[in-house]
């Protein structure tokens, strides 16, 4: 990887040289919280944000969107395009583009791969900003506190200025139009190291670090554990939502008041929902909170690992804030932690 | 109705990379997304709640490309309504044209009860994991089926009476609920008759008529008898129906592995996006609908 440094206060050229050409979406203050929006100014960048409320992954895969147009009497597909503005996005913090990498691997690189995020995905540049932990972060369990890839640009803040890993040769030349790059010294690598450390220190060591929490989950599969935490779900799916990597989705087709034109489209949809496994007939396969709630926390941190060889699970720690009821990965981890020292005790 | 141009799906500005309309293959490769029209050519009542619709693909090139194994599904679409995952019901060899045996159980199913010969609908697929009809030659066979799980099963049970001299014993168990629900029966019985297939019909509710077995699609097993160490079974029905098929085959001796099974969950997208067909960490739409035993038990929540 390309290193190179650029002072703190070049940060806002290089937001003002993207905004030339492209449509910045970056973090900024709403009411108490932040959330990723489009920006008209580099002022409004929150460059020091916690964790916004919501993820990225709107810019990707939208709430809502029309995969295509047909006319109803004759069941043809109509023209329809799909305008998609190139974008960048910047400030994205290492869990988020560690969450682009992995819906990367199911929209973009596996057996079908699904034009409509492909289209957004490449039209996208992603700049990377380090940060601080908050309470409720753990992605340094699941390795997600660094991004190795996915990014065009990352911006490490080493104290007055930014070491920038270099990614991609668009964002390379705009840095190199809009900043003054120059090649790192001894003191910006030792700082660099510093800056890493005191990060990897910060994280909450609360937060129970159980490793093999894949096969426990299959090893205790059938704890009423399961039951006490799913039971409480009030299936909202407001961690679906704001979660980074939930990319369940429903199809649906909605007509034209006249019948004859519409349009199929595809929303959001959460396995917490509950009629989300419900087949014709009305035969549920996750009835109730505690499948649902098992389900989903078995696809975070046990089933998308079997398949990609990392969790789903970022560790932003965004569901942790949403969910009304307490429910997150963080109280699966706890009683892992808690069976250990049942057996100390 | 003519084909039209392949529509435009997604234009990305201004890269320009994406804003060709993409055709043909490129876009079935492209835009896994899209229902390709295909007309109803032959509709045949089976019970009161069940038709055999034939389906011709109607662009040439997709016709062409179109192959499945037993087992796959396709995703069928009514521009409007939505579309429904169904099992591909007729063998591979049937070039050309698609079968789909379709209950009416709801909203989609009605609409397209409700449709003509002649009628235009959207077929995209095929799609999943079918059963393993090389793997299965040269082996005896025991397939059970249960109400309209009889209609993934007769995709595989026309492939192998297609090449039947590739095969060794064949037993076919296929349980309804009444005689009325039987579907299939003409076909079968003539190759009972023939002495292609070993059949036993059973029902819960005989009527006068009734000449078969009563009972669950369990009750042959007492007086079945078979090679275990060389028979494949394959079992399709309703989701309370596997637990006891599999107990009877593992009871006779037929391996974890040879023992296949096609699940049902509900599906959207059919290629392992959506998430509502998963079962642990399977995507029953790519990694199955058919999975031997063996997989099954392995996945938290099968059965
Ligand atoms: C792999 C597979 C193969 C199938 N093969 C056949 C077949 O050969 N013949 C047949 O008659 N039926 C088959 N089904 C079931 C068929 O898909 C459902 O009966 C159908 O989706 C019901 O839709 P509906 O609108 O008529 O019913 P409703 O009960 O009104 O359904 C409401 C909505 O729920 C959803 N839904 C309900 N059940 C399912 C389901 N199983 N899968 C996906 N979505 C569902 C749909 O979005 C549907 O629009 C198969 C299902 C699967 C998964
Ligand atoms: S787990 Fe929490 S946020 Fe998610 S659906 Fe249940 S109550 Fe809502
Ligand atoms: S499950 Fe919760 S902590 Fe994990 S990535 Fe999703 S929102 Fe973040
Ligand atoms: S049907 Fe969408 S993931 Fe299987």
């Amino acid at each position: 990887m390309l290193y190179r440094v650029i002072d703190a206060e070049e940060r806002d050229a290089l937001v003002s040289a993207f905004m030339q050409e492209y449509e910045v979406v970056a973090p900024v203050k709403r009411g108490r919280g932040y959330v990723f929006d489009v920006i008209e100014s580099p002022d409004e960048i929150a460059y020091d944000y916690s964790t916004t409320t919501a993820s990225l992954k709107k810019y990707l895969l939208p709430p809502r969107e029309t995969l295509m147009t047909f006319n109803a009497v004759d069941n043809c597909i109509t023209e329809h395009a799909e305008c998609i503005p190139p974008r960048v996005i910047f400030g994205a913090h290492a869990c988020d583009i560690n969450a682009i990498n992995r819906l990367d691997q199911v929209f973009r690189d596996g057996r079908y791969p699904d034009p409509y995020y492909t289209a957004r995905r490449e039209a996208t540049l992603v700049v990377g900003m380090s940060c601080m932990p908050t309470d409720d972060c753990f992605c340094h369990l699941w390795d997600a506190d660094e991004a190795r890839f996915g990014y065009d640009l990352f911006l490490h803040d080493i104290g007055g200025r930014y070491l920038v890993s270099i990614s991609s040769v668009e964002a390379a030349n705009i840095l190199e139009a809009a900043c003054n790059p120059r090649v790192a010294t001894d003191e910006d690598r030792s700082d660099f190291r510093q800056a890493t450390r005191t990060r990897q220190l910060s994280f909450n060591q609360n937060i129970p670090d159980i490793q093999d929490v894949a096969m426990l989950m299959d090893a205790f599969h059938k704890d009423e554990f399961w039951d006490e935490l799913g039971g409480r779900c009030l299936s909202c799916s407001a961690c679906a939502a704001v979660c980074p990597t939930c990319f369940c989705f429903d199809l649906q087709d909605r007509l034209s008041p006249d019948g004859t034109q519409g349009e199929r489209y595809r929303v959001w949809d959460a396995c917490t929902s509950p009629q989300f496994a419900e087949v014709a007939g009305g035969h549920n396969f996750r009835p109730d909170g505690r499948e649902r709630v098992r389900h989903r926390m078995y696809h975070k941190l046990n089933g998308f690992l079997a398949n990609y060889d990392r969790m789903l699970c970022v560790g932003c720690g965004r569901c942790v804030s949403a969910c009304k009821a307490d429910i997150n990965p963080i109280r699966v981890l706890e009683f892992f932690e808690e069976k250990g020292s049942e057996h100390d005790a | 109705m003519m084909l039209r141009e392949p529509a435009r799906v997604v234009e990305v500005n201004p890269l320009g990379n994406m804003t060709t309309p993409l055709t043909g293959e490129e876009l079935m490769a492209n835009n896994p997304y899209r229902p390709w029209p295909a007309r109803i050519t032959s509709i045949t009542d089976l019970t009161p709640t069940e038709k055999l619709f034939e389906f011709r693909l109607i662009d040439e090139r997709i016709r062409e490309a179109f192959r499945h194994e037993p087992g796959q599904f396709v995703e069928l679409s009514l521009f409007g309504v939505g579309e429904a995952p169904i099992s591909i019901s007729s063998s591979p060899s049937k070039r050309g044209f698609i079968e789909l045996c379709v209950r009416r159980a709801g909203r989609f199913t009605e609409a397209l009860h409700a449709m003509q010969c002649g009628d235009i609908v959207g077929i995209r697929g095929p799609f999943g994991r079918g059963f393993p009809f090389e793997r299965m030659k040269h082996h005896d066979i025991l397939l059970v089926a249960g109400g309209l799980g009889i209609a993934p099963l007769r995709s595989l049970i026309n492939n192998i009476h297609d090449e039947r001299s590739e095969f060794g014993k064949v037993t076919i168990i296929y349980g309804s609920r009444s005689p009325s629900e039987v579907m299939f029966r003409d076909q079968f019985e003539m190759w009972r008759h023939r002495k292609d297939f070993d059949l036993y019909l059973t029902v819960d509710h005989p009527d006068d008529t009734w000449d078969g077995e009563v009972g669950l699609v369990t009750k042959p097993f007492e007086h079945l008898e078979l090679d275990a160490r060389h028979t494949y079974g394959a079992v399709c029905g309703p989701p309370v129906m596997y637990r006891f098929v599999i107990d009877e085959m593992r009871k006779k001796g037929i391996e974890y592995d040879h023992i296949y099974c096609s699940f049902e969950r509900h599906m959207k997208c059919g290629m392992g996006k959506c998430g509502h067909c998963q079962i642990g960490h399977q995507y029953v739409c790519i990694d199955g609908p058919v999975f031997n035993y063996w997989e099954a038990k392995n996945i938290q929540g099968s059965m």
